[in-house]
């Protein structure tokens, strides 16, 4: 059985989408990339991630739709983090009030990415577990 | 009457349309020499522009789009979601249902989940009333647009109750059915924030035929040639005017003419001027015109700035009912405008704007097609009286034909080296020879449009705007 | 054949002059149209050859870059396999179309990274000897090519340039001046803005904005003392001290920006009461009320705007004096004033004129 947990990232920058996949596929996770959020909704259908790394600015489906669709139209309880180059405190309220679980603003460091993607998987799981 | 005296009048004649001709060539190339100095300048100074931090800004300043629909039923939905993915932080969409009689509204509705809202509009500019209301979506991801429905009122009228109701200092008029490519906002307000000397008060853009082109969820994938001969003839005949001609006048501070598809404004002065005039079909370049008036009289240093990159792609009339219709309507938006604003005819109180610009604009856009018109039946007459020396006539008209050829690709070199749009090969050869073809497949229409745009304007009081029947963006539509 | 040759050169030599001129022109144009016409077909084969070009390398970059990233010892020595990497990069910078990809490249990854693989590719950028052509770019004579210089040798945060970017602090070109100012902020964050002390040119917003953008990427800043520049005679430093003050919330500077309340400049006045409003100072609200009435329309606007957040009950009479004020803004803030303050009272038509529609407002729109 494969226990390895799977992420799909959106994001439009190839090479750090192509960073991300190599540190992240290193540490033993699945990496499913999108280009932008149409594609991004179509991989969470078809695979259901444990975790969705999204950048909130993408052409047409932005990330914050892709939040959007996902909690409210799949009803997943999957953490999302968001990452954004816009700094600006109502765009984070933003992905935090439709649902976002965590937020990291660009530049960011890909070491906390991991760190806190180790984090919210483990507080997930305690969560499946007790419930 | 004495045969010297007749031989004399038809010499003068001649001449007059000779000494217009070559006029008429001179200040085309006194333009291009300028807007090539012009277009090197800017694509020096833009080389290492960083935009993208100010895309991230908490203080840029605050935009509306605001995009009149009147039945778009067919793109609507896919066009509004083109506009909520610019990459600026600080704007919101303004759609303004113009009274349309499809269900446009409904299907907005659906798809971005809004609801009717109460809302206090500012009524600074008179417009027609609401129908339905305004409208908000329930889902933040969509909290930018705002949608108003109201009686129909046309497109004029529809910008100004946009204007009524945006929160912000800037507005950008666009046409729905634009695509605007995603950094547009953020190129279009640059002038605004950079220029300390003077104010800017509204900016124009280029504008790009989309036909053939293929737009997928709202980006423009790839650019195309299509195989329509008119749609190829308005591609150069949009270069030649916005790389060649815009670029000059925006250096000489003598912009007449903002695009009615893609403009910002500076919202305080447009309403402050009584924003968009309802009573003409000209709206676009009027109100430039009226707001350029307006600084002048209040005498502050002012600028109206020109993008020359492209960042709104649009389609253009395939076939020659509608281009005809459509040029028809921009000839009697020019004479109406011209007519309201002859004071500032060469009047030195209003400075470039009166000695130049209207000169300009009256004799060359104005005036022009009709000058054309009359040397041709001129020259008929001529013909019917054999009193034509066939060795000049044939000899200029070569020349004359030869000239057009010239500019038109000068214009290709220039996009080429500049924004290099066309990229696919083969591409070079078509529009060479589309040159060629030019003079002989749109300008005859042209002319005709203009025409009967004069006999319209004087005769025919009821006529109005016209169709535009929507192809649908999605396809790659030939 | 020939004698139709013939003929024509026979009409030309007997041609008035100025048919002999048209004609003349005339072949000279179609000459000129034929050259113009391989010419354009020549930049067009150029052009598209740099696309493929530029799609090929760019990706061999990006993986290459990676693979560099990821082939480190852990130490600050260099690996094997990293040298390969480099040695090919120095290389291909030998050609200035390369040179951009490359360049492109590391921008793009660097931009969106911080921490250390950020400095990896600073490293980078001076291991393959990419400095090198752009500080040989500040001794050109082009300003253009001057500004591209200190830009890139900004975007890397070289500190070693300093001297010579320094050398250009008097140049003639505005834009040559603003990348030297951002460099100096990039690198040396707030002690680079000593620049603001001698500036005599106007900053523009557009300046104001990429500075202060440069500023917020950078965590746990010790501010300087803004005072000396809201007391500057230019007024772009005024204007750009005040949004700094608003941004770092510089409370201390509160006395002199109530100062500001005063200036001759309008939107610097405006700027001050936004600044003070975001602080909450009510100090300066009262004395904003003092002297209401010789404010501007547009200053009003905003202080009205400012006791939306900072209203009580002794306010009251005030609001009411401004309830019919000619104003739509300043109606509007008004009411809303009233409504916080006087829960039932304010629903009373009576003080509210015809000429305006209006309605309740619900919690999903901004205020207008």
């Amino acid at each position: 059985m494969n226990t390895s947990k799977k992420i799909v990232l959106a994001e439009d920058n190839s090479i750090l989408a192509l960073l991300l996949k190599y540190k992240l596929e290193k540490e033993g996770y699945t990496l499913l990339m999108a280009k932008d959020g149409k594609e991004a909704i179509e991989l969470i259908e078809l695979h259901n991630p444990e975790i969705i790394l999204t950048d909130i600015m993408m052409p047409f489906v932005s990330g914050l739709e892709v939040i959007s669709y996902v909690r409210n139209k799949l009803n997943l309880t999957t953490p999302i983090i968001v990452f954004s180059s816009s700094g600006q405190e109502e765009m984070v309220l933003n992905a935090f009030n439709i649902g976002a679980t965590d937020f990291m603003s660009k530049p960011f460091s890909p070491n906390e990415l991991i760190i806190r993607i180790k984090r919210l998987l483990f507080n997930k799981t305690i969560f499946d577990k007790t419930w | 009457m004495n045969l010297n005296t007749s031989g004399l009048i038809i010499d003068l004649i001649q001449y007059f349309f000779i000494a217009f001709t070559f006029s008429a060539i001179l200040s085309y190339l006194i333009l291009a020499i300028i807007s090539i100095f012009e277009n090197r300048h800017y694509m020096k100074k833009n080389s290492f522009v960083n935009y993208k931090d100010i895309l991230s800004s908490t203080i840029s300043p605050s935009i509306s789009i605001i995009a009149p629909a009147y039945n778009e039923t067919l793109n609507i939905v896919e066009n509004v979601r083109s506009l909520l993915s610019n990459h600026y932080v600080n704007y919101d969409v303004i759609i303004v249902n113009d009274g349309s009689k499809d269900d446009s509204l409904e299907k907005l509705i659906k798809a971005y989940d809004l609801v009717k809202i109460d809302y206090v509009i500012n009524n600074q500019i008179p417009t027609k009333p609401l129908r339905e209301g305004v409208f908000k979506s329930t889902n933040p991801a969509f909290e930018k647009l705002i949608v108003v429905d109201k009686e129909n009122g046309g497109k004029a009228d529809a910008l100004n109750t946009g204007l009524n109701i945006s929160p912000n200092k800037y507005v950008a008029c666009i046409d729905v059915d634009c695509l605007l490519l995603e950094e547009s906002l953020l190129k279009m307000i640059k002038p605004f924030l950079e220029t300390t000397d003077s104010k800017v008060i509204a900016a124009g853009g280029v504008i790009r035929i989309a036909n053939s082109c293929i737009i997928k969820d709202g980006k423009l994938l790839d650019v195309n040639l299509p195989t329509n001969m008119l749609v190829r003839g308005q591609i150069l005949e949009y270069l030649r005017a916005f790389l060649l001609g815009r670029m000059a006048w925006s250096k000489l501070n003598g912009l007449l003419v903002i695009s009615g598809a893609f403009g910002l404004f500076d919202k305080k002065i447009a309403i402050e001027v009584g924003g968009y005039d309802t009573k003409t079909v000209g709206e676009d370049m009027e109100i430039i015109v009226r707001m350029r008036r307006h600084m002048e009289e209040q005498k502050i240093k002012y600028k109206v700035a020109y993008i020359p990159d492209p960042l709104c792609w649009t389609e253009a009339p395939d076939n020659y009912k509608i281009f005809i219709s459509q040029r028809n309507r921009w000839t009697r938006g020019t004479i109406e405008t011209l007519k309201k604003h002859k004071k500032i005819g060469f009047n030195p109180k209003y400075k470039s704007l009166g000695i130049i610009s209207y000169p300009y604009w009256l004799i060359y856009e104005r005036l022009a097609p009709i000058i054309e018109v009359t040397g041709v039946l001129y020259f008929i007459f001529l013909i019917v009286n054999n009193a034509v020396k066939w060795d000049y006539a044939f000899a200029f008209l070569v020349l004359a034909y030869l000239f057009t050829v010239l500019f038109s690709i000068i214009t290709i070199i220039t996009e080429e080296l500049t924004y290099h749009q066309y990229k696919k090969k083969g591409i070079g050869l078509q529009l060479i020879t589309t040159a060629f073809l030019e003079p002989f497949i749109n300008h005859p229409f042209i002319l005709y449009a203009n025409i009967k745009g004069n006999f319209d304007y004087y005769f025919n009081k009821d006529i109005k705007w016209g169709e535009m029947v929507r192809k649908g963006m999605n396809k790659a539509s030939d | 054949m020939v004698n139709l040759f013939y003929y024509i050169v026979e009409y030309f030599k007997y041609s008035p002059k100025i048919i002999q001129l048209l004609w003349a022109s005339s072949v000279v144009f179609t000459l000129i149209i034929i050259g113009l016409s391989i010419y354009l077909n020549h930049i067009r084969i150029r052009l598209r050859a740099k696309e493929r070009i530029k799609a090929v390398y760019q990706k061999k970059y990006e993986s290459d870059l990676i693979e560099y990233l990821y082939s480190g010892n852990g130490v600050d020595e260099i690996s094997k396999e990293q040298q390969i990497i480099i040695d090919y990069l120095s290389n291909c910078a030998k050609s200035s179309l390369k040179r951009k990809i490359i360049i492109s490249t590391l921008l793009k990854l660097k931009d969106e990274i911080s921490g250390e693989i950020a400095d990896a590719i600073q490293k980078l950028y001076c291991q393959t000897g990419l400095v090198n052509y752009a500080s040989y770019k500040l001794k050109s004579k082009k300003w253009d090519v001057i500004a591209k210089g200190i830009k890139e040798l900004a975007q890397f945060e070289i500190k070693d340039a300093l001297n010579d970017v320094i050398e250009h602090i008097d140049h003639p070109k505005r834009e040559v001046r603003k990348e030297i100012q951002m460099y100096l902020v990039k690198l040396f964050r707030f002690e680079g803005l000593e620049f603001l002390n001698i500036l005599t040119n106007q900053l523009s917003e557009w300046d104001q904005i990429q500075l202060l953008e440069i500023l917020q990427k950078f965590e746990n800043q010790h501010i300087p003392d803004i005072t000396k520049w809201l007391e500057s005679s230019n007024n772009s430093v005024v204007s750009f001290s005040l949004k700094l003050a608003k941004i770092y919330n510089q409370y201390e500077a509160k006395d002199h920006i109530i100062n500001l309340l005063n200036h001759s400049n309008q939107e610097i006045r405006i700027e001050s009461i936004n600044v003070l409003s975001h602080f909450g100072d009510i100090d300066s609200l009262i004395i904003l009320k003092s002297d209401f009435n010789q404010r501007s329309i547009e200053e009003q606007v905003i202080i009205f705007k400012m006791m939306e957040d900072i209203n009580e009950v002794s306010d009251i009479p005030f609001l009411l004096e401004h309830i019919n004020n000619m104003n739509f803004d300043i109606k509007v803030s008004v009411t809303k004033i009233l409504k916080k303050l006087k829960n039932s009272e304010a629903n009373d038509s009576r003080f509210i004129t015809t000429d305006i529609e209006y309605s309740e407002k619900t919690s999903l729109i901004k205020a207008s």
